[in-house]
């Protein structure tokens, strides 16, 4: 041990192991700030692979110190290094656009074909909403009262006059461009609101986000059996159709990202609960962004295009046009055969 | 609140520990980013009713929607573009990382940050808006803002809800400083004190790491000279060392007892006899 020339034999084992090394970590320190200020981009080529290197060489280091070294200093040093060292080694590399251009190739369409079961749940829960309102309404037109609050039925109510009914399908009324732009925005922050809230409630075993959307069909299928009582069954449909289809099918989607979280908790199969619903929440994500995406669309043409446009056929085609130009989307989109990656993405673009 | 630990394995294979974030650095990075997307708008609306130009329920639904276009978007964006921070966690020196031990994907960003605004932003600006009249609702709200916002205060690792659906941590970002090894300056003392195996028995690392930790500072004031003889004085007592220790000494006999000691207890590491304190040979007979 002792007599020795070289300074590093004088040292205990654990000393010179640290004495070998620390030119390297304090080179991978001097690279880790930098990256941690400037970003990946701002290193040379050499640089990069350097860190690479070094960073494997500190994994290693710390790997040996924690069974050779009982020096506190060294280990606490390592074990910070080596995490702000992984943390720089281990950033998304993806840029923005490519995200979100590969969320709209390929994320969402391929969630939403994965999503059947979740899906049909949504569209199960508003269409019998729906028909069961209608029935009820003929049984006892006293139940529209019970579904639809006042402030929201505006003088729609089961008796009122059939002029007035269709002035408020067709009521131009005097809004300027700018107050549709208001109304627009207030259409989307409520109807985010309730979509958000059926996704939200829908962890709670899917029971909720099924009896919240189930309730949106029941005031469809109670205003629908009202103006059709009223001989406007036409123009009614129309008049939902122009945006509805758009709009009541992203409450749908909701609803499936929250019946998706939902099934996770009730039938989790051979994964624990929690495992089960983060692998959910993968398409339930997604799902809750198509739906907002498409509660935009819904808005503008809800708030812009409805009162401008009155004509029963073209309020029709727009609406349904639209609808079909979502499920051409979602269908086509992001099969994996092809290489078209920058497939219609500008459906939403109306 | 203390900080706790956990520990995440890279594709390296070597587990990373991690100290997690408190609930006072969330509180305050979450409060910063608060100010940072509400603020400069919230003045600005705030002049705009000032003026007067445009009546009151048009500011607050252009207010809501654009608090809701730029809300989520600055999360998702600054964490994805900042691996984890936003410029709130940035100044308050936390981030978020992924619990698996891969790098953070940009589904975990967006799933945890949709989620931040079903748990808090939704209710809170639903209530807020005061759309809601029924007393029931709002008092639901209420409650329900305040059980989720009480979730991270009751778990082992303050995972908010869409930090479980994610599957991340909030960690405090690591510091990493490097002092000076004991051991390796230690060497070239005058007094040379010198120890047998007998003496090296007593302790283990624990004790060791205290003591390196008393010695990363060389005393100043009497107090602390006194203080640190006293250390010397009772471990010479517990190892049994014999010989007189003169009174100017102790610090060198410190610096070399700890030297000889980490050498010691290394070594015995190394042949599968790890001392973790000095009761090692106490838990070692049970078995």
């Amino acid at each position: 041990m002792t007599g020795l020339s070289a300074k590093n034999a004088d040292l205990i084992r654990s000393s010179r192991f640290r004495a070998e090394r620390e030119a390297g970590w304090k080179e991978l320190d001097q690279l880790v700030t930098r990256t941690e200020k400037a970003g990946l981009p701002s290193l040379r080529y050499e640089e990069a692979q350097k860190l690479a290197s070094l960073y494997r060489q500190a994994m290693n280091s710390l790997s040996v110190a924690r069974s050779i070294s009982m020096d506190k200093a060294l280990l606490s040093y390592l074990e910070a290094l080596c995490a702000r060292a992984y943390l720089v080694v281990y950033a998304p590399q993806e840029s923005i656009r490519g995200i979100i251009a590969r969320l709209f190739s390929h994320g969402i369409p391929q969630a939403v074909r994965r999503s059947a079961l979740p899906l049909s749940v949504g569209f199960l829960a508003m269409f019998l909403g729906a028909v069961v309102g209608y029935l009820l309404y003929f049984q006892d037109p006293g139940w529209f009262f019970t579904f639809v609050p006042p402030e929201m039925s505006d003088g729609r109510v089961p008796g009122a006059s059939y002029s007035y009914l269709r002035e408020t399908l067709y009521d131009s009324g005097d809004r300027s461009g700018e107050t549709l732009g208001v109304f627009a925005s207030f259409l989307f922050s409520h109807n985010t609101r309730i979509a958000i809230f059926i996704f939200a409630l829908g962890v709670f075993a899917t029971l909720p986000s099924f009896i919240l959307t189930f309730y949106n069909g029941l005031l469809l299928g109670a205003f629908f059996a009202m103006f059709a009582e009223a001989g406007l069954a036409l123009d009614l449909f129309a008049w939902l159709s122009i945006h509805g289809v758009t709009e009541l099918s992203a409450i749908c989607i909701a609803c499936a990202g929250g019946a998706q979280l939902g099934l996770a908790v009730l039938l989790p199969g051979n994964l624990t609960r929690r495992e089960a619903l983060r692998a959910a929440g993968r398409d339930a994500v997604k799902l809750i962004i198509l739906a907002g995406l498409m509660l935009i669309v819904a808005a503008i043409v809800e708030g812009f295009l409805r009162q401008l446009v009155q004509s029963i056929s073209l309020r029709l085609m727009i609406g349904w046009g639209l609808g079909a130009a979502w499920l051409a989307w979602l269908l086509l989109s992001g099969r994996d055969t092809g290489q078209d990656k920058t497939q219609t993405r500008d459906t939403a673009a109306s | 609140m203390t900080n706790l630990a956990i520990r995440i394995s890279p594709p390296e294979g070597v587990p990373i520990s991690f100290r997690i974030a408190t609930g006072g650095q969330r509180f305050g990075a979450q409060l910063l980013d608060i100010l940072i997307t509400f603020g400069g708008m919230f003045l600005f609306f705030l002049a705009m009713i000032w003026s007067g130009i445009f009546d009151w329920s048009l500011i607050a639904t252009l207010f809501l929607l654009l608090v809701f276009f730029l809300r989520v978007p600055y999360y998702i964006f600054s964490e994805l573009v900042w691996n984890g921070r936003t410029i709130g966690k940035r100044i308050v020196k936390i981030r978020v990382v992924s619990a698996d031990g891969g790098r953070l994907t940009p589904h975990q960003i967006t799933a945890r940050n949709l989620m931040k605004e079903v748990e808090v932003f939704m209710p809170a600006t639903t209530i807020l808006s005061a759309t809601v009249e029924s007393g029931w609702v709002t008092f639901a709200l209420v409650i329900w803002m305040l059980l989720v916002l009480l979730v991270p205060l009751f778990n082992k690792k303050r995972q908010r809800l869409g930090d479980m659906i994610a599957g991340t941590y909030v960690i405090d970002q690591p510091q990493s400083v490097l002092l000076p090894d004991l051991a390796a300056n230690g060497t070239s003392q005058a007094a040379g004190f010198v120890f047998d195996t007998v003496h090296l028995e007593v302790y283990g690392r624990y004790e060791l790491q205290v003591l390196e930790e008393i010695l990363r500072q060389k005393p100043r004031t009497p107090e602390a000279v006194t203080r640190m003889e006293d250390v010397s004085k009772t471990i010479q007592r517990k190892i049994g060392y014999a010989e007189k220790v003169a009174q100017g000494d102790n610090w060198d006999f410190l610096s070399d007892f700890y030297r000889q000691q980490r050498q010691y207890l290394e070594s015995r590491q190394l042949f599968g006899d790890a001392r973790e304190d000095k009761y090692h040979e106490k838990t070692k007979e049970p078995e």
